[in-house]
């Protein structure tokens, strides 16, 4: 068979089609496992773009999302950082509206008790947190904590426990 | 192969380790290769996107081994061959398809009647 020379565009066109692979790998298949298989797919793709083309290459490839989650099934590494990224994330997000909506049940009681001068704070576990507040009588000062030891304590529990979830349980079923 | 050349992709995903591991026990391929010989045998259903992650699994499970080996084309390509598991495999999933074939041929060989009959009562 006649061999093509392949052009930036091909060469483009290929890297994208690894990329698209990667992308789905990337922080959950260990690195050196990773570029592995991103090397041998590249080189197979060249291969194959020299004897029919790249865009005939990459379309025999098929579905790249499900080659890329086969991979994934294959290679996926003990601790996923993606997952674990995601979840530290939601535990942030989900302390902070709890705070907040404490901090706004608190300013509604400050205003029904009818309290008047200073300002009122609350706190749990003082110096710890997560949640600590602080309220004018006025309803003018809005103070809430965005980060404490506890934020760090729970972000950093989500992440390990999210990223870390499925491969416990992938072993305990095995 | 069927009548009309086209080959059902699910039955194909089944029997494609064993095609594999078959064309593997002849010589010792790379990836691309393997896609071509494939096509070549008219399996051209067969897309390069499975044939890879399946030659992965079979690494995994000690069916095939490989090695890298320098290419003109830039990337070095990884040559996979079988195995001493991989003639076992090969062996085992061999008999157990022969036997299956074996099984349907009788069935699937009577021509398919217009209509079912009916339970009797």
């Amino acid at each position: 068979m006649n061999q093509v020379a392949l052009t930036k565009k091909d060469r483009a066109r290929i890297e994208l089609a690894v990329q698209a692979v990667d992308w789905k790998l990337n922080g959950r298949v260990p690195r050196a496992r990773r570029r592995q298989v991103l090397n041998e797919l590249r080189g197979n793709l060249i291969e194959a773009a020299e004897q029919v083309g790249a865009e005939n290459a990459v379309r025999q490839l098929g579905d790249v999302k499900a080659l890329a989650s086969s991979y994934l099934e294959l290679y996926r590494g003990r601790f996923d950082f993606r997952a674990a990224a995601f979840w530290s994330f939601l535990m942030y997000a989900a302390i902070q509206i709890l705070g907040l909506a404490l901090f706004f049940a608190f300013r509604a009681g400050v205003a029904a008790g009818g309290a008047h001068g200073a300002s009122y704070s609350f706190e749990l576990w003082p110096g710890f947190g997560p949640f600590a507040g602080k309220v004018s009588a006025s309803g003018n000062t809005f103070e809430v904590l965005i980060g404490s030891p506890a934020h760090i304590l729970l972000v950093m529990l989500a992440f390990i426990v999210g990223g870390a979830y499925r491969s416990v349980f992938a072993r305990r079923r095995a | 192969m069927a009548e009309n050349g086209v080959h059902d992709s699910q039955l194909l995903k089944g029997v494609l380790s064993l095609a594999l591991l078959r064309l593997l026990a002849e010589r010792e391929s790379y990836g691309y290769e393997l896609v071509t010989r494939l096509h070549e045998l008219g399996l051209t259903e067969v897309q390069d996107g499975s044939v890879y992650p399946a030659l992965g699994r079979l690494e995994r499970d000690g069916q095939v081994t490989s090695r890298l080996v320098a290419s003109s084309s830039g990337a070095a390509r990884k040559y996979y061959r079988l195995s001493a598991g991989g003639y076992a495999e090969l062996t085992h999933i061999g008999l157990a398809w022969q036997s299956l074939v074996r099984a349907l041929d009788p069935i699937l060989s009577k021509p398919v009647p217009a209509k079912p009959k009916e339970a009797l009562p």
